[in-house]
């Protein structure tokens, strides 16, 4: 293999991994802020401890997840450094406002919401997990109209050999961001959804005696998925129309490319109608006393994560020989680095990434066996306080 | 601009590195300290610094474009070393099985950032120990709460790569004037804000 399929390779792994932490915490942050909202407001201890029980997961998985992020950044300059040679006067400003804008101030607020616990105003508090979900929000907005410009580059002008910004709302208006980025919030609220569901039929199964916390949870977790869905999928085939006109090529980068858009689709429509059908199994809890649905709902966990991963295949591979669509090669803008580094970190990373990525599952497990009433038993020294 | 951008990127390194002494030191005094207590006294830090680091690399990347490149493939094996430990060191920390491999990635990162320094100084390789051995003797300084030596170990972990770095000639490698003007009115005002909150969580955690 050629240091580009490599740095390829290895630029999937690490943003297919990144992706499925980024997935849960965006989901979650989505649903604590209902439920901390909801606390706030009516003070009933079940919001409260609603929002300690699932805001724990949220914070194993956050405090994971940026580590796979750190590591994302870092790449764009270990492998493809001709991408910030060539394109990061433009590609460049979107990043810079999400490290800045977003992620230093979501990991910043979301400090002091875990520190808050128990010590702040519970109305500041609140504003906090707030500021914590737009911020994440914010991230998504910024990361994905990076990412349009490269499917679509807009906003620039050549100068010399060299992109120069010329127009930053260009990049705002993208059409290629824009539905894009409600397609991918929507997956995450999806799969919220989808793991507050199947986490709640886990206890059912279990009988935990946790029946109303698990009853409310689980509810929340149908109706989240039945009301995110349906603009999940609009948002989806909104995209079609916008390839037809900025990516002709897209289904044709390689023989195999639909494959991944099929299967995301299957799952995105089969999501979309299990949810709808048990809306009306809600009613009188008919749904976990038949107790077998429980099981596919623990079954399905995995799903939306996957149909992600599928995704962003489709939309990167299709994007391929292109980095920058129409302009750069992605094959130029490979680092001059040996491709025995490159597959040295391709190894390293892997493996640190798929250990990474079983860390989470058995912590989130852990905290998830252990239910909402637990002793202050930390689970990591992040959740002590929690 | 070529000053602004180089001051903010200069804030954001030490912002990195005076607060990594806390966590990567305390990481590697690991074996000869009370280790319950050691990564307690770090909770209110653990994560803190990391949040410095992703912006100054935003900022070397949209500021100075042509350099980010060059600089980070340049060292790529030293960086391998330096990230790996990073995810080491933050999953160790999180999953609290084995004290080792939270001392092992602290050392991997802490020696990963000597050879960097190596690297941009051209020196010879011994000169890599000494970011480990500033490290931890700031550690040693959080953990004694030696708080008078406080400030002059923070501005010894903090200073040797920002002022290696300084040595660098960024003529012509930075962004142009566009994008530099749009990213400053973001970049100044946030970095007060990350600095009154991130004070507010360690004085809420000794509340």
């Amino acid at each position: 293999m050629s240091a580009a399929d490599l740095a390829r390779l290895q630029f999937a792994t690490t943003t297919s991994f990144h992706f499925l932490f980024v997935l849960l915490t965006l989901g979650l942050v989505t649903l604590l802020v209902i439920m901390q909202t909801r606390f706030t407001i009516t003070g009933a201890p079940v919001h409260e401890r609603m929002t300690r029980f699932w805001g724990r997961i949220y914070v194993i998985n956050y405090a994971l997840g940026i580590v796979t992020g750190v590591v994302m950044e870092f790449q764009f300059g270990l492998n493809w450094s001709g991408l910030a040679t060539y394109a990061g006067d433009v590609f460049g400003a979107p990043l810079a406002l999400e490290t800045l804008i977003a992620f230093f101030l979501e990991s910043t607020f979301l400090g002091l919401w875990i520190f808050g616990w128990g010590r702040l105003n519970r109305w500041v508090h609140l504003t906090l997990l707030w500021l914590t979900a737009l911020t994440a929000f914010a991230s998504a907005f910024w990361i994905m109209a990076a990412n349009g410009f490269l499917q679509n580059p807009v906003g620039y002008r050549v100068d010399g050999n060299v992109l120069r910004l010329d127009d930053f709302g260009a990049l705002l208006t993208n059409p290629t961001f824009t539905s894009a980025f409600v397609h991918v919030v929507f997956a995450a609220i999806t799969a919220g959804g989808v793991f507050l569901t199947g986490v709640s039929a886990y206890h059912f199964i279990k009988r935990t005696p946790e029946a109303d916390f698990f009853r409310r949870s689980l509810r929340m977790g149908v109706v989240t998925t039945a009301l995110a869905t349906p603009v999940l999928l609009g948002a989806g085939f909104a995209q079609f129309p916008v390839i037809a006109a900025h990516q002709p090529g897209k289904t044709e980068a390689t023989p195999w490319v639909g494959a991944p858009l099929g299967f995301m689709i299957l799952i995105g429509m089969g999501l979309t109608m299990i949810s709808w059908l048990t809306l009306p199994l809600l009613f009188r809890d008919a749904v976990i006393r038949m107790r077998f649905p429980l099981y596919l709902m623990v079954v399905g966990i995995p799903f939306p994560f996957a149909a992600a991963i599928f995704g962003w295949m489709f939309r990167e591979i299709g994007r391929q020989p292109w980095l920058v669509y129409g302009l750069l090669r992605t094959e130029d803008a490979v680092s001059h680095v040996d491709a025995s580094q490159i597959l040295l970190s391709l190894i390293v990373f892997t493996f640190l990434f798929v250990v990474l990525a079983c860390v989470d599952w058995a912590l989130i497990a852990r905290a998830v066996r252990r239910g909402p009433d637990v002793a202050p038993a930390p689970v990591s020294p992040m959740v002590v306080t929690l | 601009m070529e000053t602004l951008w180089l001051t903010v990127l200069g804030v954001l390194t030490v912002g990195y590195f005076a607060l990594a002494g806390f966590d990567y030191g305390s990481g590697l005094l690991l074996p000869f300290r009370r280790r319950e207590v050691a990564l307690r006294r770090m909770n209110p830090f653990f994560l803190g610094n990391e949040v410095w680091l992703v912006a100054a690399v935003g900022v070397l990347f949209a500021a100075f474009p042509r350099l980010e490149g060059e600089l980070l493939s340049g060292a790529h094996s030293t960086f391998t070393l330096l990230l790996a430990g990073l995810v080491l060191f933050m999953a160790a920390v999180q999953l609290r099985l084995w004290w080792w491999l939270v001392f092992t990635g602290a050392l991997m990162v802490s020696v990963g950032w000597g050879l960097f320094l190596v690297h941009l100084l051209d020196a010879p390789w011994p000169v890599a120990f000494v970011m480990p051995v500033l490290f931890a003797v700031h550690g040693w300084v959080f953990q004694m709460r030696r708080w008078t030596l406080f400030p002059v170990t923070a501005a010894l972990c903090a200073l040797p790569i920002p002022l290696a770095f300084s040595s660098i000639d960024v003529t012509g490698l930075m962004a142009h004037n566009d994008t530099l003007s749009l990213l400053a009115w973001v970049a100044i005002p946030v970095i007060p804000l990350v600095v009154v909150s991130q004070w507010s969580i360690v004085a809420l955690s000794s509340r």
